[in-house]
């Protein structure tokens, strides 16, 4: 990753706010802060490993519904929640809904700290494997229908000579379509391709 | 001459719209009657006419126009002869009628019987307005709705008839050709004839007027009948009913008769009325004598007394409370009725009430109690975060240097603004801290001369986190150095914290206009301290004295007990505590205190 990561603060009193800046500045991270989850929401998204440290008790947007509009606007950004007086059946609903720690006022400074590198780290993991899933669909786009054809086949088990005889052409042919898939690929043996095809199949699963 | 429905051909005569046609002078030739030669009167064929009518005067009254119109067209020779009505309803004569109506044609014109023209359109109405006899020559003319009746006019005789000496309407002859024309004689007839059948209408409508009288008196009188049967009925299934005690007596004291539910109510059994040694004077005990005084007196003067409470003496001795009314049966005599409820069960009832009372105030004392402790609750929650908010930044402020200076990479500079803020946090948590001390520390019930601004400013900085929440803006107007109010600082505090709130929680569904509450305090015109919390909210509705009601709420999660325990606090310092509505939208709480005394 190129960018460095950015922490954002949300909290409307302005002195949590600030003092927050000034603690996860002071382990060097960079933090950008608002005063609220609208005012956050006209930014755009970062092109960074991100994420969000905000107050449960916001005026206007609270904090779990501004949890519920991320998710909404597919902005997958981990959320650490800090709170003067969350109960439990709020924390639970936070959790539930993919927040990373939920921390009482008052707390560590180090519990808030690891959650924030816990979120950052979670939101790098998660960008690479975007990026991984991106760089595979391309590589597997730049494939001829022709060899992406006999990739599958050769997935699935068939050996060439059954392949050939599906697609009435000769081994050799399909021989050479298979090296020429690989090599485009970047697979190193046949277990790779495997493992690729399978990430590529992954999420398409789901989606449909 | 007979109608059939078939002949009959309906002439809308109201649909034609009149135009303006010749003057009325150009169609009418009356002066010619004088001139014409006419025939001698021929009083036999006019006798005959007269039997004519009577005879049809005797056997079918409601052919008497008809008659008349036949006698017309025989006696005059004419080719169709009718009457013409003003009428209101289509049946009665009427002077003030719009519309002339034609309830008997004969000859040739017969199969527009039913028709008729408007009143101030047509020949008629020129009869009438002149109230003399006209003759007319081709009066469709000056009416040109009368165009499409056939066969058309040559002549047309009208002459005025009346009814209980007014022209109601006319009766007519029409010739349809020039072969006959009317003379002096003609108008002498009809206007006789005319007479005769007006005084043979009158008489039959009087005639007519008597029969309805006597079906109305015998109609009247059998609904009489029904009623006092049906009275008697009802009476008696009252009696039977036992529901109330019932007892027939006389004005002397004697009981004539009872039922059960009597018996049973004074516990005296049927052999005892039958003996005839109940009298309703011995039932009474000699304290209530004078009250069953009054109550004859005023049987006697109005026929009836109304119920009033009283006792009566049980056979065993024990002494029963009632309500007791009664009637005499008529006038003059001295027997009635009386009718007696039972009020034991009430006055226990009334008992128990009284104890339920007592217990109800214990619960509103403890449900006082419990309240201020739930709202100390609420508000410990928001202390809690008031106060979290400050310490949370010191304690940020605090480790962030510390880390940096582990890392021995603290400017001065950083470290001065961090100090900065860490005393900025401190002071406002300590300032929260003080004022829960103060809110706390009083003790309940301790009255001292309070400024009620610096109440109000205290409730409104604990309610501070409230207003910015539900995004509801405050709008102050304390008035300046008002004298001070002897009272508990915490009663006055959870009265007030209460109205706020309630002013902010009434406004949560509010979208469409500002979420203002507002806070005055003032003096009123008895001299009395006010103050008055007004919020844009729904409102309480028609009756918004009921939020003092225990238990009364509008709120989803109420309890119902928030503004009766503030009222009774109120009171309880001699002030009052009362809503109105704010115009156009929400309410408004105002409370009054009095002024402590000795001070100015």
């Amino acid at each position: 990753m190129t960018r460095a990561p950015v922490v954002f603060v949300v909290d409307d009193d302005p002195s949590v706010r600030s003092s927050l800046k000034f603690l996860i500045n002071s382990v060097g991270l960079q933090v950008e802060s608002f005063e609220s989850a609208e005012t956050f929401l006209q930014r755009k998204p970062p092109d960074a490993p991100s994420c969000l440290v905000a107050d449960v008790r916001l005026r206007g947007l609270s904090g779990l519904d501004f949890q519920r509009e991320l998710a909404a606007r597919n902005i997958p950004i981990p959320i650490v929640f800090v709170t003067g007086h969350g109960d439990i059946p709020m924390s639970v609903r936070a959790m539930k809904a993919g927040a990373i720690e939920f921390l009482t006022k008052p707390y560590r400074d180090q519990d808030l700290l690891d959650a924030v590198r816990i979120a950052l780290e979670r939101d790098r993991t998660r960008r690479e494997q975007e990026k991984d899933l991106t760089d595979l669909r391309q590589r597997f786009d730049s494939l001829t229908p022709r060899e992406q054809e006999v990739i599958s086949m050769v997935v699935s088990g068939m050996l060439n000579k059954q392949i050939a005889g599906e697609l009435r052409t000769a081994e050799n042919t399909v021989k050479v379509h298979r090296s020429r898939a690989m090599a485009k690929m970047s697979a190193q043996s046949f277990a790779d391709l495997v493992r690729m095809i399978e990430k590529l199949k992954g999420p398409a699963k789901k989606a449909s | 001459m007979t109608q059939s429905a078939k002949s009959k051909r309906e002439v809308q005569l109201e649909d034609s719209i009149p135009e303006a046609g010749a003057p009325l002078e150009s169609i009418l030739c009356t002066e010619e009657l004088r001139g014409r030669p006419s025939r001698p009167p021929d009083y036999e064929k006019e006798n005959r006419a007269f039997v004519a009518l009577m005879s049809a005067l005797a056997d079918s009254p409601s052919t008497i126009f008809q008659t008349l119109a036949e006698t017309i067209l025989d006696i005059t020779q004419c080719d169709s002869a009718g009457l013409s009505l003003l009428t209101r309803d289509g049946k009665k004569p009427d002077v003030c009628g719009k519309r002339f109506y034609w309830p008997a044609i004969a000859g040739m014109w017969n199969p527009h019987v039913g028709g008729g023209t408007p009143r101030n359109f047509g020949p008629c109405g020129d009869v009438l307005d002149q109230n003399r006899t006209l003759l007319f020559r081709h009066f469709e003319r000056r009416y040109p709705y009368l165009m499409p009746v056939i066969p058309a006019a040559e002549e047309c005789l009208l002459v005025p008839f009346y009814v209980a000496g007014q022209a109601v309407g006319t009766i007519w002859a029409i010739t349809h050709s020039d072969r006959h024309k009317f003379d002096a004689e003609d108008d002498r007839v009809m206007a006789s004839l005319g007479k005769f059948a007006s005084s043979a209408y009158q008489a039959l409508g009087h005639i007519e007027d008597l029969k309805f009288q006597v079906v109305e008196r015998e109609k009247a009188e059998a609904a009489v009948r029904e009623l006092a049967n049906g009275l008697e009925a009802k009476f008696r299934c009252l009696v039977d009913a036992n529901i109330m005690g019932i007892f027939i007596w006389t004005l002397e004291g004697r009981i004539v008769d009872a039922n059960e539910a009597f018996l049973h109510i004074v516990e005296y059994d049927r052999e005892d009325l039958v003996s005839g040694r109940m009298r309703w004077t011995d039932l009474t005990p000699p304290e209530w004598h004078d009250r069953d005084e009054h109550a004859v007196a005023e049987l006697k003067a109005l026929g009836s007394a109304k119920p009033y409470e009283k006792e009566y003496l049980q056979k065993g001795g024990n002494r029963v409370p009632v309500l007791v009314g009664g009637a005499l049966f008529e006038e003059g005599r001295n027997e009635g009725v009386a009718f007696v409820l039972d009020l034991s069960e009430q006055k226990r009832a009334q008992e128990n009430w009284k104890e339920a009372q007592q217990a109800l105030q214990m619960t509103q004392v403890e449900l006082a109690r419990v309240s201020r402790l739930t709202t100390m609750g609420e508000l410990a929650a928001s202390i809690a975060h008031e106060v979290n908010q400050p310490l949370t930044a010191v304690t940020n402020n605090s480790n962030a240097c510390l880390r940096l200076l582990a890392a021995r990479n603290l400017e001065p500079e950083v470290l001065r603004r961090a100090l900065e803020e860490i005393v900025a946090d401190s002071t406002r948590a300590s300032a929260v801290l003080a004022r829960i001390r103060a809110f706390i520390k009083k003790t309940p019930g301790e009255r001292q001369e309070l400024d009620i601004n610096e109440v109000i400013q205290e409730v409104l900085a604990l309610a501070r986190l409230e207003f910015s929440d539900n995004r509801v803006l405050l709008e102050l107007q304390l008035t300046k150095a008002l004298p001070p109010v002897l009272a508990d600082r915490v009663q006055l505090q959870q009265v007030l914290l209460n109205l706020i709130m309630n002013g902010i929680e009434a406004m949560n569904a509010v979208t469409d206009r500002p979420r203002l509450l507002w806070v005055r305090s003032g003096i009123d015109e008895s001299g009395d301290v006010l103050v008055a919390v007004g919020d844009l909210g729904t409102g309480l509705g028609l009756e918004p004295d009921r939020v003092f009601t225990p238990f009364f709420t509008t709120k989803a999660n109420g309890m119902g007990m928030g503004l009766p325990i503030s009222r009774s606090l109120i009171e309880g310092h001699g002030g009052r505590l009362w809503t109105t509505p704010n115009d156009p939208h929400g309410a408004v709480f105002s409370l009054t205190l009095p002024v402590a005394a000795g001070s100015p």
